[in-house]
């Protein structure tokens, strides 16, 4: 029955049944999940091969776990070696030896045929807790690992088909929402069992030399393919630079991570050094989620390749032990994503842009997550509640169209937002507002995306704190061959009342209280081209729809507009005004961004300039609460301005 | 009084016509071309081309694709929106995902309503329907005025947790229908009272915008069938697999936005019924596309929303079918990894298969289905030749790049595409718990029955059925449908916290709005049919099962016992000791229309076998290559008729493909039956 030769409909048939296998586990996880988090699709399901490399991956896998997969396989072959057998399960989220961060939980099972392990089903999925601190999991003040959550480093849970209830209450007692936890294993591990269970029908249909034959094809023919598509790009290097916003040790200056990409021949190499050492916050993360972000954003200019180990043997990695991007054993990296994963990405994104204009893409808005948590105090409520929330942003402008509006992360583009009607019924928050922020798009020849604004009120609770972590309060999302920023991330409690207070970009613990109100923008994209180079009818729907507002369609684009009648939306451009307008601007621009930044903070306190002329014109980074300038941050970000926007003006 | 019962389904290229009249039972089956302008016309020329006269007519149902395509094409009539204040973005903000999530080029289609039209007024209603701020109608009636300067056709009225409470959106409709009175206007809660605000937004917004184009389609359809002197009611297929009368439609736009999708489903389960396999999954495989269902002891499988667009789903209760890119016309080619792969790109009707010879190069399946000598150059019984030089000329080119033989590559082909439809079909089966081994395999549509035979055969499907027209076959479907109407409504206790008098109270109002729907269209009494449903769930789950619960309802046991096990039946997990969630009450309410019969053949043993019309060698793997096979013609095949592949049966539309080995025989309702069993 078994044939070792591989025809051409053979392995489309296995290569397409391999995808069917991921999509049915992530199926299952879908269905049976507690975690909300996953069930928004914050998941990812994989079949690896006896090394641990992966096979296939799910269509629908969120992109920040796509280069870590199969080194959580790797780890748990290396910690166990000949001591795995049938029906064993094992789980692991150790982000040092293999994962992304603690609430990123894996179950593996190994599958074994006629008494050898073929191939190992994998199901990733982030818990909504996993202990630590402060609920959620995300606590920015942790500087070690111990205080952010459980650490399971290679575990066995399931012992010859034998399920280790003992392991898995400890490791569950140590999280918030126990048996919600024990139903997201529970979930994962049936995913494994269903990936299980269409692997061996498979080699029961085509035998097992055909499949494991076919597998191993399905890896050569994505690498076969990414090589030629890489071979056809000339060799070269190139390089640039992103930024965390801060390293709450060190004071103000934004923390530089640097990416260097060679490419010879069909071998793409990314070197981050140069990078800064680690930061005093949790925004640090570990080799193996750096690797995830290079490879995730290389993939975003080849959408068309599977994902599988075969992708992965393009790309080289050299990562600095120490450095923010390869922290060791035991500094906190559960902000990882918010931090150096979404710089990296956006950085090799750059790159790739320069060399596939055709897919170029300006910085889209960081990814946030908001948590409040304590005692509901509702009528009939009295439970522990987490409001536990993200929002969606614009991403960033493209080569032949603006960037899209309110969509999700970068981070992973199939992780939904919850409906605030859910949120409202579960938890004492109430949504005030949550809606498109006019003039959050950072301009451009193709603007980016527009971000949100969302906030909302504490109704009746106790014993309640918010925690943010998000980032991109200094380091604002970028534009790109002359395109402009966005705007600021970071969040306003009480705003417009007297006791209000700009808590940035990340910050956890703050006490809340029965009528305190919040309120955060999710940043736009950044724009992509010259601003003053945008058809002026395009500005004029942009003011129609509200995106750009009056004001901003000439101090951004220099499109005067005048509003005749905005009930019949009845709006037109002064052609003249606009030619004189974009002239000024040509003529002044490079100079305001060299502007004294003690001026341009005066202009501000005067009310001659607002917040957004403070970054989109002047290049000025302050601290937005208390209005002060930050001198190194803005002469970081001034240079940075240099090199991707003002250099590129005619 | 007419004798004729008449079911129309347009589609995007054809408008098939399926008469059965009732006195003889006898069946009269046309195909004339869409008229996409105005679909109206070639129902006309469809009753005229049958020779059959509307005043004849007794009763006419109807499947449409007039809905979906405004949809697609976004051909709507201006519509405004008004929403709570801090909500107007939230159908264009969706859940933010997109379906490709690697390629950033490729965007989710723009919100119905552009956000200029989207305006807001103050009011706020909290989680457990408290007026929380009230409702200023000074500004509901000035952005009233400001859609009525703009000269908008229909408004949606979309509230946050309206599903709790109503009312500020039915004030803010009679002040909107006060200002603009030829407006079309709906709310979110009348048309859907469920959480989550997307969603219901969603699904009202999309009533909205298709209410104009089908009242204004159907006015039309109305006025000319009864200008040619037809009395009787026009039923419309919807998303759930039953009909509503032109009437009703109107109110419910958005539920017929799949009509056309549904026929072939139904219209599957009633042939499938009708021969005695209560399991079975119906493969609809058309020039460009296949849409796939399943039917589970008679029931076909539902699914709780679906979309015509990404981001923007319908939550109507719909028949579940799996559409794939895999048809006649779909285009075989070698991707840059040197992979064989199977559409969905699709030489479609133009330029259509190389074989055509009308501009088409590609290889398509319709091409290697030639080449092995499956189908006949000589289709629609003469009305058409195609080339079987062209077609070998363009799978040359795959053989070229595998150094494969012609045949090979043919046969390559098809099996790559059987393949992807063998995804499909495992995706609605096996992925659903369901095992293929206890099912039929429907096979329909004009290339389906080529086709139906290899797939059941990889699925160890046990038996084929081809319909006796298969190219018309889900016109059938609209034919042989129930009034239909589905309410639903949110409702959240744990199995300890349920109030069994409060359930039954809100089964109850739900009944008695079913009951005043089924009365406006005519139903009444006997002819009513009600059934509850309960969605369960593990608390702290996120997905709920739908259970079916008796009325009235005194205990939740037999219902949980239920939940338990379909849950481990679907995810081989359950657990009876652990509290469950109600998540949600919904009623379906059936108004029977009364079925015709078909004529049951009474020659059954005794069947003479014609005389093939034709022997032409043909390709089959296990022959070990070309083999003379007969070709008969299907109108000559009696009931009771055997046959013995390999054998090709040939009709107006289709042809029907019987592999070596396998038996066939013609069953009393003219359908041939396959046996595929080893």
């Amino acid at each position: 029955m078994a044939k070792t030769n591989l025809d051409p409909v053979t392995f489309e048939v296995l290569k397409n049944a391999y995808g069917n296998l991921v999509d049915q586990m992530s199926e299952q996880v879908l269905r049976t999940c507690y975690s909300f988090v996953i069930y928004c699709r914050d998941f990812s399901s994989a079949l690896c091969d006896a090394n641990g490399d992966t096979i296939m991956q799910g269509s629908q896998d969120i992109a920040v776990h796509v280069g870590t997969l199969h080194l959580t396989a790797k780890a748990i072959l290396r910690a166990f070696g000949d001591d795995i057998h049938e029906g064993d399960i094992f789980i692991f989220n150790d982000p040092y030896e293999g994962g992304t961060h603690f609430c990123d939980v894996r179950i593996v099972k190994p599958v074994f045929f006629e008494g050898e392990i073929v191939a190992f089903t994998l199901s990733n999925g982030h818990w909504a807790d996993v202990g630590g601190k402060v609920p959620g999991s995300f606590d920015i003040t942790a500087k070690d690992h111990y205080g952010e959550g459980t650490r399971i480093t290679p575990l066995r849970i399931w012992d010859r088909g034998r399920y280790l209830d003992d392991v898995a209450n400890c490791l569950v007692a140590n999280m918030r929402g126990s048996e919600d936890r024990l139903g997201d294993l529970r979930a994962q591990a049936e995913a494994c069992n269903v990936g299980e269970r269409e692997f061996l029908r498979l080699i029961a249909k085509y035998g097992k030399d055909t499949v494991l034959l076919a597998a191993r094809e399905c890896q050569n023919y994505v690498e076969r393919i990414a090589r030629s598509r890489i071979a056809e790009i000339p060799d070269g290097q190139w390089e640039t630079v992103d930024f965390i916003d801060q390293d709450p040790d060190l004071g103000e200056g934004l923390i530089p991570i640097k990416v260097k990409m060679t490419i010879k021949g069909d071998q793409v190499h990314y070197d981050l050094t140069g990078s800064h050492p680690i930061v005093g916050c949790f925004l640090n993360s570990a080799y193996p989620a750096t690797l995830s972000a290079l490879v995730a954003g290389s993939k975003a200019f080849f959408p068309d390749i599977p994902l599988n180990a075969g992708f992965f043997r393009v790309f080289d990695v050299t990562v600095p032990e120490g450095c923010v991007a390869n922290a060791p054993w035991p500094t906190a990296v559960t902000g990882f994503c918010s931090g150096v994963y979404e710089k990296a990405q956006a950085a090799v994104i750059e790159l790739w842009s320069e060399l596939m204009p055709e897919r170029a893409l300006g910085c889209a808005f960081n990814l946030e997550y908001l948590l409040i948590g304590g005692w509901d105090r509702r009528p009939g409520f009295g439970n522990f509640f987490m409001w536990y929330d993200w929002m969606a942003g614009g991403h960033g402008g493209r080569s032949t169209k603006d960037g899209s509006n309110c969509t999700a992360a970068v981070f992973g583009l199939g992780l939904s937002i919850q409906p605030c009607e859910g949120q409202e019924r579960l938890t004492p928050v109430i949504t005030d507002e949550h809606s498109i922020l006019t003039d959050s798009a950072g301009p451009g020849k193709f603007r980016g995306g527009c971000g949100l604004t969302k906030g909302g009120t504490v109704m009746s609770c106790e014993g309640s704190v918010m925690s943010y972590c998000c980032d991109r309060a200094r380091s604002i999302a970028f534009g790109i061959w002359g395109g402009l920023p966005s705007i600021p991330q970071g969040l306003w409690k009480n705003k417009g009342r007297d006791d209000e207070a700009f808590l940035g970009a990340i910050f956890s613990g703050v006490p809340v209280n029965a009528g305190d109100t919040f309120t955060r923008p999710s940043a736009g994209g950044g724009g992509l081209g010259d601003p003053l180079e945008r058809d002026p009818l395009m500005v004029l729907e942009d003011v129609i729809d509200g995106y750009v507002s009056i004001e901003r369609a000439k101090k951004d684009y220099g499109v005067v507009v005048v509003e005749n009648d905005p009930i019949l939306l009845d709006y037109e451009i002064d052609m003249a005004a606009t030619e004189k307008e974009r002239a000024h601007i040509r003529q002044n621009r490079v100079a305001w961004m060299k502007e004294d930044p003690g001026k341009v903070l005066q202009m501000l306190v005067d009310g001659e300039i607002d917040e957004m002329d403070v970054v989109r014109r002047y290049g000025v980074i302050l601290d937005w609460g208390i209005k002060q300038v930050l001198p190194k941050s803005t002469a970081q970000f001034r240079q940075m301005l240099e090199k991707r926007t003002v250099s590129h003006w005619s | 009084m007419g004798k004729y019962r008449v079911a129309v389904d347009t589609g995007g290229t054809f408008t098939d016509v399926f008469i059965f009249e009732e006195e003889f039972g006898e069946v009269i089956v046309q195909k004339v071309p869409s008229t996409p302008h105005n679909p109206s016309e070639a129902i006309v020329a469809g009753m005229e081309k049958a020779g059959i006269s509307m005043q004849d007519v007794q009763l006419f149902s109807h499947g449409t694709t007039v809905g979906t395509n405004a949809l697609i094409t976004r051909n709507l009539p201006l519509t405004g929106m008004i929403n709570t204040k801090g909500f107007r973005d939230v159908i264009e903000i969706r859940r933010s995902t997109k379906p490709d999530l690697w390629d950033h080029y490729k965007d989710v289609a723009p919100p119905h309503v552009p956000r200029r039209h989207r305006l807001e007024v103050t009011e706020r209603i909290d989680y457990g329907g408290n007026v929380v701020k009230p409702l200023d109608e000074t500004e509901a009636r000035q952005v009233a005025e400001i859609f009525k300067k703009r000269g908008m056709k229909a408004v949606a009225v979309c509230f946050m947790n309206s599903y709790m409470n109503g009312e500020h959106e039915q004030r803010v409709k009679q002040i909107v229908q006060e200002v603009m009175p030829e407006a079309y206007v709906c709310t979110s809660n009348e048309l859907l009272p469920d959480i989550f605000e997307h969603e219901r937004f969603s699904t009202c917004v999309i009533n909205a915008v298709l209410g104009p184009v089908v009242s204004d389609y159907l006015k039309d359809l109305v006025s000319k069938l009864k200008g040619l002197g037809y009395k009787g009611d026009i039923l419309v297929l919807h998303s759930g697999g039953g009909v509503m009368k032109a009437e009703t439609v109107t109110s419910y736009a958005s539920r017929i936005a799949s009509s056309g999708i549904a026929a072939g489903a139904i219209a599957m389960n009633q042939t499938a019924q009708l021969c005695g396999y209560p399991n079975a999954m119906g493969l609809d495989m058309g020039g460009t596309s296949a849409d796939i269902s399943l039917t589970y002891g008679g029931e076909l499988r539902m699914a709780n929303e679906w979309q015509v667009e990404f981001g923007y789903p319908i939550m109507y209760p719909s028949i579940e079918v799996i559409t794939i890119g895999a048809g006649g016309g779909s285009i075989a080619w070698v991707d840059p990894g040197g992979s064989l792969r199977n559409g969905p790109q699709s030489a479609g009707a133009e330029p259509g298969p190389a074989c055509y010879q009308a501009g088409g190069m590609e290889p398509t399946n319709t091409d290697a289905n030639l080449v092995l000598g499956r189908l006949n150059t000589n289709l629609l019984e003469g009305g058409m030749q195609i080339s079987k030089e062209a077609a070998e000329a363009a799978v040359d080119k795959i053989a070229k790049h595998y150094g494969m033989s012609l045949v090979d590559a043919a046969y390559s082909i098809l099996k790559v595409a059987n393949a992807n439809m063998c995804d499909a079909l495992r995706l609605i089966s096996v992925q659903r718990g369901y095992d293929p081994r206890d099912f039929a395999l429907v096979g329909f549509g004009g290339a389906g029955p080529l086709h139906a035979a290899y797939l059941a055969r990889e699925l160890e499907i046990p038996t084929v059925i081809i319909p006796r027209y298969p190219g018309v076959h889900a016109a059938l479907g609209c034919l042989l449908v129930d009034v239909r109407h589905d309410l639903q409504k949110t409702y959240l206790a744990t199995s300890a916290s349920a109030q069994i008098e409060e359930i039954e109270d809100i089964f109850e109002q739900l009944e008695a709005e079913a009951r005043a729907l089924l009365k406006q269209e005519g139903m009444t009494g006997e002819r009513v049919e009600l059934k509850r449903v309960m969605d369960i769930r593990y608390i702290g789950q996120w997905r709920q099962l739908a259970v079916n619960v008796p009325r009235p309802i005194t205990t939740l046991d037999k219902a949980l016992e239920v939940f338990h096990a379909e849950h481990e039946r679907q995810f081989s997990w359950s657990n009876p000791d652990q509290v469950v969630e109600i998540y949600g009450l919904r009623v379906t309410a059936i108004g029977k229309v009364p079925m015709p019969s078909f004529n049951k053949a009474d020659n059954g043993d005794q069947a003479v076998m014609p005389e093939p019309r034709q022997v032409r060698p043909v390709f089959f793997e296990k022959a070990g290559g070309f083999v003379d096979t007969p070709v008969y013609r299907r109108r000559d095949l009696p009931p009771g008729a055997k046959l013995r592949g390999p054998a090709i049966v040939e009709q107006l539309d289709t042809t029907t493909v019987i592999p070596v080995g396998v038996k066939a025989r013609i069953d009393d309702y003219l359908n041939i039956i396959m046996d595929i069993s080893r």
